[in-house]
């Protein structure tokens, strides 16, 4: 039998880990807490949706707290973006409740699948890319400091193919909990050409601010447990502080490979699971 | 130059107002959980294998009339929710801010942009409670 206090010491601990793997790895605590609660400890998929936006919503604004200083984070772009993750997801927030554990099993496995993809990407500075009409009219251009003490300039376009995949991601958010990361740097990175620092911290931003627009309803769902969010909140919280740290002095390539293995694994099992029914409640 | 230092003044404020909310946030969900430990420490796990949308949760975390009550009544589950709510008005204190910011550099477009993102958070948070 495990006891409350147990279950929270070992919670807390995996939270921690979950959220130094996800500040190293770039993709959010949110996204290591699902396959913790649910594979680990055989929590239902909807505690762990409620443990994972807590998760995001922490790692956002830990991590985000470093960002704003080096000013990095186009604001800008960040917040006409966040028009549609936050319309996506109430979108996804409603179409939750209509989906059960099999189905959001293999949308969160599907999510892994392009995460471990995306994480094969060379990594952009998308340097010369003029600018579109709509791009310049939204002021959606930037600049960002460099190591040797410079100011590097960027322009932007493919606003509207952007726009939509930000709403799909807001979608999943809604979902999932997690910050659909992957697909922040699909629309960022892959159309719109922002420079991959600058997409990365943007990204960042924006996931704390998509998950509270559905955090409320998930409260009064009953999705957010206290004695669940507790320790991932805190645990989480530190893990990413210590990443952030640790990001500084240490090169995590290889960390990253092996973590896309895991991930394909988890994907691999989440999706089986999934067709075979393996987190229904009996 | 001026203005310029206005700039790096606000976004010291944001960096400090999401580092000390998520902070305080933390302060209260962790005085919640060692109440939570201290009352139920030694009980067995609740279920948590399965969730259903149709039987009732506790309002003591699911609706802000029983949280406010248990906060009052230190209800420790109740506790860790407001440490939950603290956590959630960091992004959203974020983007208040940001408009403030816009406001001020008389950015009309990207103050009603702010004030946009803003009224979808709310409208959805006033149809969840």
């Amino acid at each position: 039998m495990i006891t409350v206090l147990a279950f929270t010491l070992i919670l807390l601990a995996a939270s921690y880990c979950a959220g130094l793997l996800g500040s190293l790895t770039g993709l959010g605590g949110g996204v290591v807490v699902i396959p913790v609660l649910t594979l680990a400890f055989g929590v239902d998929f909807h505690y762990a949706i409620g443990g994972a936006l807590v998760a995001s919503i922490a790692t956002s604004s830990g991590s985000g707290s470093a960002y704003v200083k080096e000013g990095i984070t186009n604001v800008r772009l960040g917040m006409f973006l966040e028009i549609a993750t936050t319309l996506g997801a109430v979108a996804g927030a409603l179409v939750a409740v209509w989906l059960n554990n099999s189905v959001i099993a293999v949308i969160y496995g599907c999510v892994l699948i392009l995460t471990a993809a995306m994480q094969q990407r060379r990594k952009s500075d998308h340097e010369g890319v003029v600018g579109s009409p709509l791009a310049a009219r939204l002021r959606l251009y930037g600049s960002w400091p460099q190591k040797d003490g410079t100011v590097k300039h960027y322009q932007l376009r493919g606003v509207g193919g952007g726009f939509a995949v930000m709403w799909v991601a807001g979608v999943l958010s809604g979902i999932l909990g997690i910050g659909s990361g992957v697909l922040k740097v699909i629309a960022m990175d892959g159309i719109m050409k922002v420079p991959f620092k600058v997409s990365t911290t943007t990204s960042n931003f924006m996931m704390g601010v998509t998950a509270c627009a559905s955090a409320v309803v998930y409260i009064q769902r009953g999705i957010i447990e206290p004695g669940i969010a507790c320790p991932v909140m805190i645990g989480v919280l530190f893990g990413a502080l210590t990443g952030a740290r640790l990001l500084k002095r240490m090169d995590v390539r290889v960390l990253r490979q092996i973590f896309c293995v895991a991930i394909l694994l988890v994907a691999a099992n989440m999706i089986y699971q999934g067709f075979t029914g393996g987190f229904e409640t009996k | 130059m001026k203005k310029n230092n206005a700039k790096t003044d606000l976004q010291q404020l944001i960096g400090n107002t999401l580092r000390r909310g998520v902070m305080v946030a933390c302060l209260i969900a962790f005085v919640g959980g060692v109440m939570y430990l201290c009352l139920h420490g030694d009980e067995p796990m609740p279920d948590y294998t399965r969730f259903s949308y149709d039987e009732p949760h506790p309002a003591c975390y699911t609706t802000l009339g029983g949280i406010v009550d248990g906060i009052l009544g230190w209800d420790a589950r109740s506790w860790i929710q407001l440490g939950v709510i603290a956590l959630l008005l960091t992004p959203i204190l974020r983007v208040l801010l940001s408009m403030v910011d816009f406001l001020r550099e008389h950015d009309w477009l990207y103050a009603g942009i702010c004030a946009v993102v803003l009224s979808v958070i709310i409208a959805n948070s006033i149809g969840g409670f």
